[in-house]
């Protein structure tokens, strides 16, 4: 490709700038000139950076709140990938700088800008090491980000692995008592998970050879660019073509298409006696599920939780959880198809485990934020079972959309529990700041001590509540609807986990809002709502009513992706993987059209 | 603008009214007027307009569909027995004239479309509904009115006497009068949404407003313990039954894909319409009748191994494999296939109503709920909330097989028994009432059970104005006395003339008073309905006589729990001089609601010549195919459930009429006799009836029997999980973590013993390796930094030697 065109690509400038102008503000802050004294200067260059980072992606994402529409900018309706860049990178391994956001990254990557942007906001309260706290919080950004825009595999662990070093950080030094131990909990979980990761994806790699893909499907993957054409194009694809030597790859579009070719060679490849598909779907699986984290993997998360300031633990369980369930809908199931359907079972029995161990956690809590805690265990459960509800079968008449409706429900469970849980951690926080305790039996009277905060506090709780006309309703009931088709033994436990969210959200909320007096130490310290908070607290509150009135805003981007994902993956099942023996040319043909266009 | 149009308009405009008082005082409510004292006339006006609408919207329905008697004669020539033998449920009248309800339907609004599924908010109306607008726009108004009287304490500061500090003394706070019109406009909105509703994610959705809105109200005092401990028990409670409910819809939408009760049709870009049956068809294909079946979904569903077996001996061609399948539909069908995925819908279905209209088991959150305001409990125990249970069972009958409508029926009366009896011993004026809500509700379920529809929701109705009537006289004594011990009052007839009076009227429309066969209260002619039903039913089903005798024997139970309470309220002699002496009358503003409702409480039941009347109107939105005889059930096997206008002729009448005005005559008698004119002493009577007392007491010792089966086993599975975490989980990982720290131990040991006199230099390094694992646990940063990207370089070696080697041929 010709260098020059490909640094006109139009989404080239916007989506780098939002993935590392957090990086780059960072390295400026942390140069010597920066003084560190100068604290104001440092959170205010933060909360700017990330404001203007989610203008960009809000420029991006909604194009006509801004006039006109660009080529970078994100069409709705369109399923496929847009705003690709490719560049290449380190070439000895085909490993490129492959960018690109759909219905399902796009509206993550916003969530990710909007709440780093208030939890910018909320670290005005951290006085320790003012200026390093603030470089390692935009590096944080910057590697979420990166995970939910990258297209190549190896760019993916790069940004994933970025991430983990500052969240270990900010746990480590600015978190409570036992911050410590609960980093390095964190850690080796994370790395455990890492690890694992890591193997799956040199499995594939080595496994991978774009040779067995047609034209139209290297077109698709932008493995050859489709914005090259004509003498070019040819150029390109006979590369591929003459290659002596399986031609590896790192591209997640064209590891997608090729592990649903009816000849996939993930399927073919043995490893121990089992398919080199279920290795890996498996080893990705750990690797996604303690992110989520599911249990039994979920340990570091109360305690990374407690431990963590608040404004972090607003980007951990808003943005960092919703990295588990973002790789499994786009890794495992477009890639691993066979292993996916395989061990559907586990993917939902997981999730309700979760569901249920978490609500039941939550309920014996009596510290406030681990409560919260385990009430993210709890929903992100919904996410996995969502996910994993593959109905679409024999028996079913490989019907598909009560499956895209549980994904599509587990991804507005995501973005919703992004904005609830946010706000769950942040109403304990500006309690955690004024009394400094989070013990359950030593509050209550709140209400008539903060009357603003407090109705804000239970609007955002009754999201979690999963309150129908706010955002925690809807992902929740198409999650559980969904999973009927499935399993009707996992869709009875999971309805049941609604009598459990209602027992400790209420319970919670008579103990610490309602009363007559506050029971704790500091009570003086009680004082109104400042401005500041009201104008974190305050968005998150409109936005869980408005997405819980008007899930269509969502569901607009989210849906088409979703469905063409899971109708895909319905044909796969259908022709494919029941599909009678035929003739392998027959089958070629057949795996045209399958995967991102 | 043809009613089509403008019944959604005018219906949705007053659905809406409530809503915009909501959000107009939740963000103005402190700013109207002296401490939002105009609040109150903010959400009255809404609440107002919403009944006007709603009486338009009536208005424009009757000018369409003139209410007239229903002739009998026509539907009976075809009762026959349905043919589909073994189908499990089906039903009758197959006559060509099949009747069909008149209703509107569409939708405004999606929520998730995706495929073929789609969840909307949208519209079904018909009688009924504009029927539950009008009741309940009116009964709220009434509430609205008397509550701007009744809160007026909440005008200024308040000390609450039942709220104890710490520090001794009582709790001051500021009067909170706009929070609770706030809550109340909520509560209306929620309920309107629930009636008006065209689907059933969309009842549910207003299901669980419904649900939160009475937590705010229950919990309206919410400095003290018991107003918050009742208003989460009130929605976990209705959770349970949510949780049933759940699993109805389910069972529904997995099978059905739609939860629409209407057939929708959409109009696509060139014009073509496609129609997608609702549950109603689906359930009730004109085709047959209107008869009950299986529908074609639930029995593909059941049969999801012989559909994969088709779909694999037709693998190469999908369109015959979808042929063959609906070819064989029926089979399966008649082989009994998808009957059970009916009956887990409609009991499910029926769950989540058990919850909301405190039925047995669920009845406990009712009497706790009386914590909140008294306006409150007017407003939850008639026409919102505990009605809304009655109407979604009343609504979503067509779907209800037989099995199904026999499980109602015995709910139904099991709760209506129980909660008599436990009415029978209760002092607090408020609990008896309460009681005799639940009671009431459960005569409504059994007779929506026993095939009676009308029957159920013409008591619905009437109830929703006597016991709201009821209520707010209530309200009013409580006002005047300060206490809700009937035991401290007696004697207030005379100071509390009107609401003495009122209450009368109230007592005597329960009791379904009237004068056997000429006229009658509201009452009278539901309640003769109801018995009437259940008779007709225990004929036809003599296996099932106790259900006619739990309602002729809950008719005495009523008449002497409600006069017993009557009674020593107004009657006899004052009992506590203190309470007597400050009592007066409440002010007009609450006791012109009084009257406005006793009136109704003594109408609302006639019928004028002509035939217009509420029975009539009901009858207009008969579900298709209920208006002949229905057999059917495979579970509790063969039911009939005979046609309802068969149990307004004839011995059938005369006998109920007659068992009503005799249990009721001795329910009244044996209540004066013990608290009028003093006969019997009714602590003797307590005294030699001891257990029995203590247990209806007690009522039946059902909080502490879920206390200790559901609550601590909870609470107890609950700590057992979060101490797995610590214990099990944590424990696990430090050993892992401990065992890594070990073997860097053993490392170094090896490297100090055995290496190092061999090769200093490449000791050395092992031995700074080993050291840096020992720290694994100390927060060095730099040694996982090096483990990842040393063990990064490593695999990459690793695996493209195992990887490259075997498939590069």
């Amino acid at each position: 490709m010709d260098p020059t065109a490909s640094l006109t690509q139009p989404a080239l400038w916007p989506l780098t700038a939002i993935v590392f102008l957090p990086a780059l503000v960072a390295a400026f802050l942390s140069l010597p000139i920066i003084p560190k004294a100068r604290e104001e200067f440092i959170r205010w260059t933060s909360l700017l950076t990330m404001a203007v980072v989610f203008v960009l992606s809000l420029w991006m994402a909604w194009p006509q709140l801004f006039g006109a529409t660009g080529p970078a900018q994100f069409r709705l309706g369109e399923p496929g990938m847009q705003a690709v860049v490719k560049l290449p990178w380190i070439d000895a391994f085909g490993i490129e700088y492959l960018l690109g956001v759909d219905g399902i990254s796009m509206p993550l990557v916003v969530l990710t800008t909007f709440l780093s942007m208030l939890a910018a906001a909320a670290s005005w309260p951290i006085t320790k090491h003012v200026k390093a706290y603030h470089v390692l919080f935009l590096l944080l950004v910057t590697g979420m980000l990166g995970v939910f825009v990258s297209l190549d595999f190896f760019l993916f662990y790069v940004f994933w692995e970025v991430m983990l070093l500052p969240m270990y950080f900010l746990i480590g030094i600015w978190g409570g008592p036992r911050r410590e131990y609960a980093a390095i909990k964190f850690f080796l979980y994370t790395l455990l998970g890492s690890v694992l990761m890591l193997l799956a994806i040199l499995m594939l790699y080595f496994t991978s050879d774009l040779r067995l893909l047609s034209d139209d499907q290297l077109i698709a993957a932008h493995v050859v660019s489709p914005a090259v054409e004509g003498a070019a194009r040819a150029d390109a694809l006979t590369a591929v073509r003459s290659a002596k030597n399986p031609v590896h790859t790192f591209n997640l579009l064209a590891l997608a298409q090729l592990g649903q070719l009816p000849s996939s060679p993930f399927a073919a490849a043995e490893v121990w006696g089992m398919s080199l598909e279920k290795w890996a779907f498996l080893l990705l699986l750990i690797g996604f599920v303690i992110k989520v984290p599911v249990v039994p993997v979920h340990t570091w998360l109360p305690d990374a939780h407690v431990e963590a300031p608040t404004p972090i633990s607003m980007i951990l369980a808003g943005v960092l959880l919703k990295l588990g369930g973002y790789g499994i809908l786009r890794i495992c199931y477009p890639i691993c198809p066979g292993a996916g359907l395989a061990f559907a079972w586990l993917v939902c029995g997981l999730g309700v485990v979760s569901m249920v161990y978490g609500a039941f956690a939550a309920l014996a809590q009596k510290d406030f934020k681990r409560m919260v805690a385990y009430s993210s265990v709890s929903h992100m459960g919904y996410v996995m079972l969502g996910l994993g509800v593959w109905s679409a079968v024999a028996g079913n008449e490989y019907r598909w959309d009560a499956w895209a409706q549980g994904v599509n429900g587990a991804m507005f469970q995501m973005l919703a529990h992004g904005i609830s849980s946010a706000g769950m951690f942040f109403m304990v926080g500006v309690l955690y700041d004024r009394v400094h305790h989070r013990n359950l039996e030593e509050f209550g009277g709140i209400f008539n001590r903060m009357p603003v905060y407090s109705g804000l506090a239970v609007a955002v709780f009754f999201a979690g509540l999963g309150l129908p006309g706010l955002c925690g309703f809807i992902g929740e009931v198409l999650v559980t609807l969904s999973s009927w088709n499935y399993s009707r033994t996992l869709a009875v436990i999971s309805a049941f986990t609604v009598i459990l969210t209602a027992a400790y959200i209420l319970w919670a909320i008579q103990r610490v809002y309602l009363g007559a007096e506050y029971k704790g130490p500091h009570g003086d310290h009680l004082t109104p709502i400042t401005a500041r908070e009201l104008a974190i607290a305050a968005p998150l509150v409109f936005f869980a009513i408005l997405f819980g009135v008007a899930p269509q805003i969502l569901f607009n981007y989210v849906t088409p992706t979703v469905n063409r994902q899971v109708e895909t993956l319905a044909d796969w099942t259908r022709r494919v993987h029941d599909a009678p023996p035929v003739a392998p040319a027959v089958a070629q043909r057949g795996a045209d059209g399958v995967g991102s266009r | 603008m043809d009613l089509s149009s403008q019944l959604p308009l005018l219906l949705g405009l007053a659905w809406l009214a409530p809503l915009a008082s909501f959000v107009a005082i939740l963000f103005f409510g402190p700013r109207m007027g002296q401490h939002g004292k105009n609040a109150a006339w903010v959400a009255t006006a809404a609440i107002l307009t919403s009944f006007v609408l709603s009486l338009v919207a009536f208005g424009g329905w009757i000018g369409s569909h003139p209410v007239q008697a229903v002739s009998h004669g026509a539907h009976g020539a075809h009762d026959s027995h349905g043919d589909e033998a073994a189908v499990g449920a089906h039903g009758a009248g197959h006559g060509p004239a099949a009747h069909s309800p008149i209703a509107y339907s569409g939708d405004w609004y999606t929520l998730y479309e995706g495929g073929n599924l789609k969840l909307s908010i949208g519209w079904y109306i018909d009688a009924l509904t504009i029927l539950m607008f009008v009741v309940v726009t009116f009964i709220a108004t009434c509430i609205h009115v008397y509550a701007s009287g009744y809160m007026h304490d909440e005008l200024h500061d308040v000390t609450d006497h039942e709220v104890h500090l710490s520090g001794g003394g009582h709790l001051h706070r500021p009067g909170r009068f706009p929070r609770f019109f706030q809550a109340l406009s909520l509560f209306c909105f929620s309920m309107l949404g629930i009636v008006i509703a065209g689907n059933l994610a969309m009842v549910f959705i207003f299901w669980e407003l419904v649900g939160i809105c009475s937590w705010f109200l229950i919990g309206f005092y919410y400095e003290r313990k018991s107003a918050s401990n009742a208003a989460n028990k009130a929605f976990i409670v209705n959770r349970v039954g949510d949780f049933g409910m759940l699993i109805g819809l389910m069972a529904l939408w997995g099978a059905l894909g739609t939860l629409h009760f209407a057939d929708t049709t959409t109009t696509a870009a060139d014009g073509a319409a496609t129609t997608q049956p609702g549950l109603f068809s689906l359930v009730r294909p004109a085709a047959g009748g209107h008869a009950l079946r299986v529908p074609d979904g639930m029995v593909k569903f059941a049969a999801a191994k012989e559909v994969a077996q088709i779909a694999a001996d037709h693998a190469a061609n999908p369109a015959d494999a979808a042929s063959e399948v609906a070819s064989k539909i029926d089979d399966w069908r008649s082989m009994g296939m998808g009957r059970w995925l009916l009956f887990v819908a409609g009991v499910g279905i029926f769950c989540g109503c058990v919850g909301k209209s405190a039925q047995f088991p669920l009845f406990v959150w009712l009497p706790d709920a009386m914590e909140g305001p008294t306006p409150v409990s007017a407003l939850v125990h008639s026409a919102t909330m505990v009605a809304a249970g009655v109407y979604l069972v009343g609504r979503f009958y067509p779907v209800l097989s037989p099995d199904v409508l026999l499980v109602i029926a015995y709910v139904g009366a099991i709760t209506l028994f129980i909660a008599a009896t436990i009415a029978l011993v209760a002092n607090d004026i408020k609990r008896v009432l309460a009681y005799s809500t639940v009671s009431q509700l459960g005569y409504m379920m059994l007779a929506l059970g026993v095939g009676g529809w009308s029957a159920g929701l013409f008591h619905l109705v009437t109830h929703a104005f006597f016991k709201s009537l009821l209520f707010l006289c209530s309200g009013s004594v409580i006002h005047a006395c300060h206490t809700n011990d009937m035991r401290k009052m007696g004697g207030l007839a005379r100071v509390m003339p009107w609401t003495a009076g009122t209450m009368l009227v109230g007592c005597l429309a329960i009791i379904g008073a009237g004068i056997p066969f000429v006229i009658g209260l509201s009452g009278y002619y539901s309640k003769d309905a109801i018995l009437a039903q259940a008779l007709s039913f225990a004929q036809a089903n003599p296996a099932h006589w106790i259900l006619y005798v739990a309602v002729a024997g809950g008719a005495f139970l009523t008449a002497f729990y409600m006069f017993r309470l009557w009674f020593m309220t107004f009657a006899g002699r004052p009992r506590d001089h203190h309470i007597a002496e400050h009592a007066h009358e409440s002010p007009a503003v609450m006791v012109a609601p009084l009257v406005a409702l006793a009136v109704l409480a003594v109408v609302a039941g006639w019928t004028l010549p002509g035939g217009f009347g509420l029975a009539n109107l009901l009858e207009q939105a008969r579900p298709a195919g209920t208006e002949s005889t229905m057999t059917g059930g495979f579970v509790f096997g063969g039911l009939t459930f005979p046609a309802e206008h068969e149990s307004h002729e004839g011995a059938i009448h005369v006998t109920a009429t007659l068992t009503a005005f005799t249990t009721a005559a001795a329910g009244v008698l044996l209540a004066a006799a013990m608290y009028l004119w003093r006969i019997l002493s009714p602590t003797l009577v307590a005294y030699m009836f001891r257990p029995l007392y203590r247990f209806l007491a007690n009522r039946w010792y059902f909080d502490e029997l879920y206390h200790a089966v559901f609550v601590v086993p909870a609470l107890g599975i609950a700590k057992l999980a979060s101490s797995t975490d610590r214990g099990v989980i944590d424990k696990i990982i430090d050993g892992l973590a401990w065992s890594a720290r070990q073997l860097a131990g053993i490392d170094a040991w090896i490297d100090r013993t055995l290496v190092d006199g061999l090769v200093n230099a490449t000791a050395n390094a092992t031995w700074h390796a080993g050291l840096e694992l020992k720290k694994l646990q100390t927060g060095h940063l730099r040694q996982y930094v090096m483990f990842i990207v040393v063990g990064t370089v490593a695999l990459f070696v690793l695996a493209s030697l195992l990887f490259r080697t075997t498939l590069a041929g």
